[in-house]
C-alpha cells in the first residue's frame, strides 16, 4: 500500500486538488456528519437567506450517524462508520458552494459530484465499512450536535474531533476521476460474457 | 403470559447482545478465507473489516452502527406458540437501544420523526410459522443494515423475457449487481427470490440470505449450482471488499424457491451488507434452548 497523507482540517483548496484516486489519507481536525434530513435543511436555510449552523469553507462531511450515549456534561461516542452515500447525490454542488473539500462515505458518489468535485476542487474519500467501532477510535471527542431533539441521532449534525482517521481511500478526485465509475464500466463490458458462458 | 417467557426473554435477550457484538461464525471465516487471495487494495480492506469484528467483541460493542430493520423468523410447535415473543423481543430491542448497543434508527415513514428507541408499528417484522411436526420453537433474528436495501430489486418475468437458456434472468441478476457497485457494503451475500407474487419473492429473498448459513449448500442441485455460477460471476465484477476494487464481491448467494403461476415469474434481489448479525436457537418446552447460529 502507498504511504499515507496526512491531512489537517480546515483543508486548504491547495492540498486537496493534489490528490489521485486510490491515494491513502489520514485526517485530523475537525469533521461534521450529514446525513439526508441534515442536507435537506442546510439547503431550505440557505435558500431562505437564514445562518446555517457551521461555517463550512475547507470542512469535511462524513454521511453518517453515530451512535452516542450522554456523559457527564457532553457525549461518549461508541460507534461511527459510514452511511450509504448515493443518497447525498444531489447535494454536491451545494456543498462545493459553500466551500466543503472533501466528503466521506462509502460506495461512492454519481456522475453530477464528478462535475462539482472538478468545480470546486473536491474529493470523495472511501471509508471501510460496517467499520463502527474501528471508526470510532479515531474520534476524540464529540464538540457539539445540531438539531439532536428535532432530527434524532442518526441525522443530527455531529460535530467531532478526529486525529489520524484512516486510512481512507480517495474515490473519486477533483481532476474528474471515480473508481466507482471505472469499476462501473469494467463490470458492464464483462457483462455480456457472464451471461453467455452461465451454463 | 406462560411459565416460559421468562426464560425465553432471558435467552433471548443475551442471544441478542452476542448477535449484534460480532457476526455469524461462518461469515467471519468467508472473510478470513477471502483474504488470501486478494489484491493488495481488497487485503487491506479485508483486513480492518476483521479488525473492526475483533475490536467489537473486545469492546462489547455493536459491530456496526446501524442496526437496519430487525426481523424475527420464527417456527413453532403450536404449544409453544404462546410466548408473547412480539413484546419480549420488542422489550429487548428497546433496551438494547438504551444501552448503546443498537442505535435508534427507526422513524416514521412520512413525517421522519424518530420513536427514539428503535419501536414502532410493524418493527421488529415478523415472520411466524407454526410446524405441528416440531417439538420445539426455532427463531432465527437478523440484524440487516438498510443501506443495501436501497439496491434491492425486482421484475416479474414472462416465460418470453425469462429468455432462452435463462439468458434475461441471468442478465437482470448481473446488471443489478453490477449498478449496485460498492454501494451495498461488499462483500455482499446476495438473497435471489424466484416464484410466488411479488410479495412473495421478495419474502423468499430476504429470508434467504438472511437465514441460511453463508457456507452451506442448497439442497436442490439446480439451485446449488444457480447459486455458485451467480457467485462465480459476481466476484469477476472486480467491485471488491467495499467497492475499493478486488476479487471478493460476494461471499454468498443464496437462492430460494416457490412454483408460480403459467403466466408470470416474479424475482426478487436482496442484497446484504457484509456484517451478517443474527441469531439463532431452539427453545423447548422445559426451558432449554440450543444454539443455531
Amino acid at each position: 500500500m502507498t504511504q499515507p497523507i496526512h491531512l489537517t482540517t480546515p483543508l486548504s483548496g491547495e492540498s486537496v486538488r493534489q490528490l489521485k484516486v486510490n491515494d491513502i489519507v489520514t485526517l485530523t481536525g475537525i469533521i461534521y456528519t450529514a446525513r439526508d434530513m441534515a442536507h435537506l435543511k442546510l439547503r431550505e436555510l440557505q435558500e431562505s437567506g437564514k445562518p446555517l449552523p457551521e461555517a463550512l469553507e475547507g470542512s469535511v462531511i462524513f454521511h453518517a450517524g453515530p451512535v452516542v450515549k450522554k456523559a457527564d456534561g457532553g457525549f461518549d461516542l461508541l460507534n461511527i462508520g459510514p452511511t450509504t452515500s448515493i443518497r447525498m447525490e444531489p447535494h454536491s454542488d451545494f456543498l462545493g458552494r459553500l466551500g466543503v473539500k472533501a466528503i466521506v462515505g462509502k460506495g461512492g458518489l454519481g456522475e453530477g459530484s464528478v462535475q462539482a468535485f472538478k468545480n470546486y476542487g473536491m474529493v470523495y474519500l472511501l471509508a471501510a465499512p460496517g467499520c463502527g467501532v474501528l471508526h470510532a477510535q479515531a474520534v476524540k471527542q464529540v464538540k457539539r450536535v445540531h438539531w439532536l431533539e428535532e432530527m434524532g441521532m442518526p441525522e443530527a449534525i455531529w460535530v467531532l474531533e478526529v486525529k489520524d482517521w484512516g486510512p481512507l481511500t480517495v474515490g473519486m478526485d477533483s481532476q474528474g476521476n471515480s473508481i466507482f465509475q471505472a469499476i462501473k464500466e469494467e463490470g458492464l463490458r464483462k457483462l455480456d460474457g457472464l451471461v453467455k458462458d452461465w451454463k | 403470559m406462560t411459565v416460559l417467557d421468562r426464560p425465553f426473554a432471558e435467552a433471548f435477550y443475551e442471544s441478542l447482545i452476542r448477535g449484534v457484538t460480532g457476526i455469524s461464525p461462518d461469515i467471519l471465516q468467508l472473510l478470513k478465507d477471502a483474504r488470501d487471495d486478494e489484491t493488495p487494495t481488497g487485503k487491506s480492506m479485508l483486513d480492518a473489516l476483521i479488525q473492526n469484528v475483533e475490536l467489537a467483541r473486545k469492546m462489547k460493542r455493536g459491530v456496526c452502527q446501524s442496526p437496519g430493520i430487525p426481523c424475527i423468523y420464527i417456527r413453532s410447535n403450536p404449544e409453544l406458540s404462546g410466548i408473547n415473543i412480539r413484546k419480549i423481543a420488542g422489550d429487548s430491542i428497546i433496551r438494547a437501544t438504551k444501552e448503546g448497543y443498537l442505535r435508534p434508527s427507526i422513524v416514521h415513514p412520512l413525517t421522519r420523526k424518530n420513536s427514539g428507541d428503535n419501536s414502532g408499528p410493524g418493527i421488529p417484522n415478523f415472520e411466524m410459522e407454526v410446524d405441528p411436526s416440531l417439538d420445539y420453537l426455532e427463531i432465527i433474528v437478523s440484524f440487516k443494515g438498510c443501506g443495501p436495501e436501497l439496491f434491492n430489486a425486482f421484475k416479474t418475468f414472462t416465460p418470453e423475457s425469462l429468455g432462452k437458456n435463462l439468458e434475461g434472468l441471468k442478465r437482470f441478476l448481473l446488471e443489478t449487481v453490477i449498478n449496485a457497485g460498492g454501494k451495498p457494503c461488499p462483500p455482499i451475500g446476495l438473497g435471489v427470490g424466484i416464484g410466488g407474487q411479488m410479495d412473495g419473492a421478495a419474502k423468499l429473498s430476504r429470508m434467504a440470505i438472511s437465514t441460511r448459513r453463508w457456507d452451506d449448500r442448497n439442497p436442490d442441485p439446480e439451485l446449488d449450482r444457480m447459486e455458485r455460477e451467480l457467485k462465480d460471476r459476481i466476484n469477476q465484477l472486480g467491485i471488491g471488499p467495499g467497492g475499493a476494487g478486488g476479487k471478493t464481491t460476494a461471499l454468498a448467494v443464496k437462492i430460494g424457491l416457490a412454483y408460480t403461476h403459467t403466466a408470470i415469474c416474479p424475482v426478487a434481489v436482496n442484497f446484504h451488507c457484509w456484517v451478517g448479525r443474527r441469531f439463532g436457537f431452539r427453545f423447548y418446552a422445559d426451558g432449554t434452548r440450543e444454539e443455531i447460529l
